[in-house]
């Protein structure tokens, strides 16, 4: 349970971290919170020959509004996220997902970056960045890209980031004056989640809700946005006829595996109790 | 950049600086170059929090940090509560609600709770359960380390108060 012998650098600059990577060819990995990484070190699932860490480059945690969205930086950790009143006010999907997140102590190394590139499947970050159509940017040598969160996520840890390229910052819509629920079945309070469920809307004065998403975590190889779920919600007023026919549509979204935590069946069983659990508590909150 | 790197930091105040292998554990970093015996290893995973320590003031898992992490940073492990003979504040409110059976989780309890009074956190029942989450015990069922918590919270609120 120790790391095999590898090679630190502390990166000052994205620069010299893209540098660095290019020179380790692959084989080298980001360090941001290291609260994935170095377990997986510990336990020798991963064996780099180098980890840079990239704690020490400035401005990477900023978290800024402007233009229509909320920008994270990729090193912005949990705690930070938890105390921004931009990401209460503008992301609350975000806000209401954080506390999801393992424990005091984690949150406060956490980052989002590194959740995201992680891209656990039942991992709440992703969830929220996949229901939300997150803009992932990403820089390289040969200069930055975006994605959006679907096409990021390629399935059980596997992203579309280049073992050269790194994530730098995140950019999520600016959702004020959106409710937002995040509802999770977990073995122990912040335990991997056996099934999650994001559902986040804008209500309107006639009781009607626009902007309806609803994402659904741990029920596939990465997190879904339950699209024809969402789209079926537009206008409504999320009525109990609504929300079950959603919580059944989100069925066709969900191919879940059995792992340690539960059974395949219990998953799909699952679904779309917490999905309605989730609409039920939004509906709510507006009344 | 190297297999081996200088590691320069404080820790309980005092200011260490050892050459060490870039993958050691900041936990295994404290005990073995420091012979800093106090914070324990538990899982080295990450999960039951007996090797938390204050990273800059914030309880982290020195088992989820490789030693370099910390150059140039502050760190406070349960060895530096005490003073001059006399237990800190957490540690007698412990003493006082027999808050440890075999003690392994202890130091990490300890330093949870140092940062939340020093958060000028007051918390009880349910809601310091759950800010405790990262913090395992197997002996007690965790009733009189809520208990002994809640006890030193009310305390260090009540010091700020009249101070």
């Amino acid at each position: 349970m120790k790391p095999a012998p590898l090679e630190y650098l502390a990166a000052a600059t994205a620069e010299e971290a893209l540098a660095a990577l290019a020179r380790f060819d692959g084989n080298a990995r980001l360090l941001a919170g290291g609260q994935s990484l170095v377990p997986l070190l510990s336990m020798r699932l991963l064996r780099p020959t180098a980890v840079i860490d990239i704690n020490g480059i400035r401005g990477l945690d900023r978290i800024a509004a402007g233009d229509g969205v909320v920008r994270i930086g990729a090193l912005a950790r949990y705690s930070a996220l938890q105390a921004s009143a931009v990401i209460r006010e503008r992301v609350p999907l975000l806000a209401k997902a954080v506390p999801f997140v393992g424990d005091r102590q984690i949150r406060n190394r956490g980052t989002l970056g590194g959740a995201l590139c992680h891209a656990d499947p039942a991992g709440e970050m992703a969830l929220c960045a996949v229901t939300l159509v997150a803009r992932l940017r990403i820089v390289g040598r040969a200069g930055r890209r975006e994605l959006d969160a679907e096409a990021f996520f390629q399935g059980p840890y596997t992203t579309a980031l280049e073992p050269t390229e790194m994530l730098e910052a995140v950019e999520f819509p600016d959702g004020a004056g959106a409710e937002a629920v995040v509802v999770e079945h977990a073995r122990r309070h912040g335990d991997f989640a056996v099934v999650s469920v994001a559902a986040t809307g804008l209500p309107a004065p006639d009781g009607s809700w626009r902007w309806i998403r609803i994402g659904l975590g741990a029920v596939a190889d990465r997190a879904r946005y339950a699209r024809r779920a969402s789209e079926g919600l537009a206008g409504t007023r999320l009525q109990p006829a609504d929300v079950e026919a959603a919580a059944a549509r989100c069925l066709e979204d969900a191919e879940p595996a059995a792992d340690v935590r539960a059974s395949a069946e219990y998953r799909r069983h699952l679904l779309p109790i917490l999905v309605e659990r989730a609409l039920g508590e939004l509906a709510r909150r507006r009344r | 950049m190297s297999a081996r790197v200088t590691v320069a930091l404080r820790v309980n105040g005092r200011a260490y600086e050892r050459v060490v292998e870039s993958r050691r554990l900041l936990v295994d970093f404290l005990r073995h170059e420091l012979q800093l015996h106090g914070t324990h290893v538990g899982c080295e995973q990450g999960v039951c929090g007996a090797c938390t320590v204050l990273l800059d003031g914030e309880p982290v898992k020195s088992c989820l940090m490789l030693a370099p992490q910390a150059h140039g940073h502050s760190i406070t492990t349960v060895e530096g509560l005490a003073g001059r003979g006399e237990l800190h504040a957490v540690q007698q409110a412990f003493r006082d609600a027999h808050a440890l059976q075999c003690g392994y989780c202890t130091p990490g309890f300890l330093l949870a709770a140092v940062a939340l009074a020093d958060h000028g956190v007051a918390l009880e029942g349910a809601a310091l359960r759950e800010e405790l989450a990262g913090n395992l015990c197997r002996c007690t069922g965790y009733q009189n380390i809520v208990e002994a918590i809640e006890r030193y919270l009310r305390q260090a609120a009540g010091g700020r108060r009249d101070g």
